[in-house]
């Protein structure tokens, strides 16, 4: 039994090798349609696990009417502009409202080599949990910056990437995108780094929000206005209670709650890109088979005398049928592992680039139980194409071709 | 005791022309077990067909086939592949090596459809034809004249009862041939195998004590 199944492997291993041009081709095809549906599904369910998971423990965003969407995007993963300013009072407003558990307030608008400065309280550093019982740590001889100083925090990637510790010091620039000719006077002193969290947080430089209000060269009405605030309600009640008064009844703010179904919509609208991506695996899927299926073709054209051999030796035909499967196998398990190896690397690509566009970090790719089905598809796809090759072994004529008739 | 009997065994093809061709049809022909017997018949005159039909390759449209008391005929596609893997041994003209295997592995799969695996049977086989030190040659490594004896070691690794050899010098020259007819009748006689050699060389048939002229058992007389 050993031994047959040895055989069978042998002669299947080597019409691969017969055409191994093809028979890679067939294998790459394979690996790109499944490295790219495993790929898609895998950044997808991540980022979107992540990007609610990364809410960094608020509930709501207040800022200047307009979309909810860009609120979050511009409070919580610093992307875009802000759509607009608030008035300080607003934040005192909301602070002490009941049913507010926490309110911190933002003021954006600078950078330092790209990476965004972003001004708060301490507090937001040491007393928000930004997940379930756990705090903002910092490394060690660090230390938050002082409210009326022109010290900094650093996020642990910016720190990275900058190569910023604690006591350089660095000028600011004006607007959110970094160009050398928009330098703050300003000077201001590292004080701590943060530990990874693998949140936005990371990705930003946070100074006293005193500090881009009054920082040199803004003007003078941004000494009294914030970007936005970022809120912890006590319960859900509060939520409701707010959205309304600021959403349905007020005209000067909009308060985005929750921001886990606002970022749910979000990826619903980056559904038909999902689409997209999935139909050109489909379509490379069944490209990838009908190479198999041409490969094999092929390699029965040339192999019907092997085959009429082996079954004038006493193989029978299943044997035969058998060769031509494991061939077509073979070529697809190597899919399979490519198709992994692909969605490998291109999630550690997507996952470099989100995190460094946004902070946050995806989950590490992990062969879970989808990961296996989509392996076994492959493998059964690529058993599929081989069937007509088999099917053509199963019936070849030993007599016609076996070569010398007299 | 006979090992092999035809009786009545007929065979047709339909040409291009849609026109019936009879190749084979013998009424009697038999052979004892350990008998040696040199068929000889000119190029194209059904030979081929005739071992086929005696091997399981073909299936005749008329006759019996009857090997060691067993009407073959009437077996199902898997008990003529276990026939041809166990009972019958066969050599080819063109020997029909399979290339990506060496010398032991072709042994070795040949052996892998029968029943008495024994890898130190096919190594001592190997060592009898005088290859033992080209075990692990691929069959593009070897002489013609050697992969003629490894074509002949492998109809023998199975122990079979009966080995039918088709023009099996058809490819060599004199001497080679001289000495792969000697090599496959004392292999044959070792092992008490009876051998069946069709060929149009009238020096190979003239080698066997029983000779058989393939047109005066073979009723037809066409040239297919």
């Amino acid at each position: 039994m050993k031994k047959r199944f040895g055989n069978l492997f042998h002669l299947s291993s080597r019409g691969i090798k017969q055409f191994i041009f093809s028979s890679l081709i067939a294998s790459l095809s394979i690996a790109m349609a499944g490295g790219l549906f495993l790929s898609t599904w895998k950044i997808k369910e991540g980022a979107q696990k992540s990007f609610k998971l990364s809410s960094s423990g608020f509930d709501a965003v207040l800022g200047a009417r307009g979309s909810k969407l860009q609120l979050i995007l511009n409070a919580i993963f610093h992307l875009e502009a802000s759509p607009g300013n608030l008035d300080w009072e607003q934040y005192e407003l909301i602070k002490n409202t009941r049913g507010v558990k926490e309110a911190y307030p933002l003021a954006v608008g600078d950078n330092y080599m790209g990476f965004r400065i972003v001004g708060t309280i301490p507090s937001l550093l040491t007393e928000h949990e930004w997940q379930e019982d756990t705090q903002y740590e910092l490394n060690r001889g660090g230390r938050v910056f002082s409210e009326s100083n022109k010290e900094a925090v650093v996020g642990s990637f910016v720190s990275s990437r900058l190569g910023l510790k604690v006591g350089d010091t660095f000028h600011p620039y004006h607007g959110l995108t970094f160009n050398e000719s928009s330098k703050h006077d300003d000077i201001y002193v590292v004080v701590g780094i943060l530990s990874a969290t693998g949140t936005p947080a990371d990705k930003v430089i946070w100074v006293p929000i005193k500090g881009i209000q009054h920082m040199e060269g803004h003007a003078s009405e941004y000494a009294n206005s914030i970007s936005a605030v970022l809120v912890k309600f006590k319960g859900i009640a509060a939520g409701m209670e707010l959205s309304m008064k600021y959403n349905r009844q007020g005209n000067q703010a909009t308060l985005a709650w929750p921001i886990a179904r606002t970022l749910a919509e979000f990826f619903k609208r980056l559904v038909w890109f999902e689409e997209i991506l999935k139909a050109i695996a489909y379509l490379i899927a069944l490209m990838s088979s009908l190479i198999i299926l041409a490969t094999l073709r092929n390699s029965m054209n040339e192999r019907k005398r092997d085959f009429a051999i082996l079954r004038c030796l006493g193989a029978s035909r299943s044997f035969v049928t058998q060769v031509v499967l494991g061939q077509s196998l073979i070529i697809s398990f190597i899919g399979a592992l490519g198709s992994f190896l692909i969605c490998f690397l291109t999630s550690s690509l997507a996952s470099y680039f989100i995190r460094k566009e946004t902070g946050v970090m995806l989950e590490p790719f992990t062969l879970d139980l989808n990961a296996w089905y989509v392996f076994l598809t492959i493998i059964f796809l690529g058993l599929v194409s081989g069937i007509p090759a088999a099917i053509s072994a199963y019936r070849v004529d030993i007599s016609k071709n076996l070569q010398h008739t007299t | 005791m006979s090992l092999l009997k035809v009786n009545r065994l007929k065979k047709s093809f339909s040409s291009p022309e849609g026109e019936n061709i009879n190749v084979v049809d013998v009424d009697n022909f038999a052979l004892t077990s350990s008998e040696f017997c040199g068929m000889r018949g000119e190029s194209g005159s059904g030979k081929t067909t005739f071992l086929h039909l005696l091997a399981g390759i073909l299936s005749p449209d008329d006759g019996v086939i009857e090997l060691e008391g067993q009407n073959t005929v009437d077996l199902n596609s898997s008990e003529k592949d276990s026939l041809r893997a166990g009972t019958i041994g066969y050599v080819f003209q063109s020997f029909n090596l399979l290339q990506g295997f060496s010398c032991i592995e072709n042994l070795k799969l040949a052996m892998s459809f029968g029943s008495n695996y024994s890898e130190s049977y096919a190594e001592d086989l190997l060592k009898k034809v005088g290859l033992a030190h080209r075990l692990s040659y691929k069959p593009s490594q070897l002489s013609i004249g050697q992969q003629q004896r490894v074509a002949l070691a492998r109809a023998l690794v199975n122990k079979p009862k009966l080995v039918l050899a088709d023009e099996p010098t058809g490819n060599l020259d004199s001497k080679n041939a001289k000495n792969a007819i000697n090599l496959l009748c004392e292999l044959c006689r070792e092992t008490e195998t009876a051998l069946l050699v069709v060929s149009h060389d009238e020096r190979v048939v003239s080698n066997f004590d029983r000779q058989v002229d393939w047109n005066e058992i073979n009723n037809t007389d066409s040239e297919g």
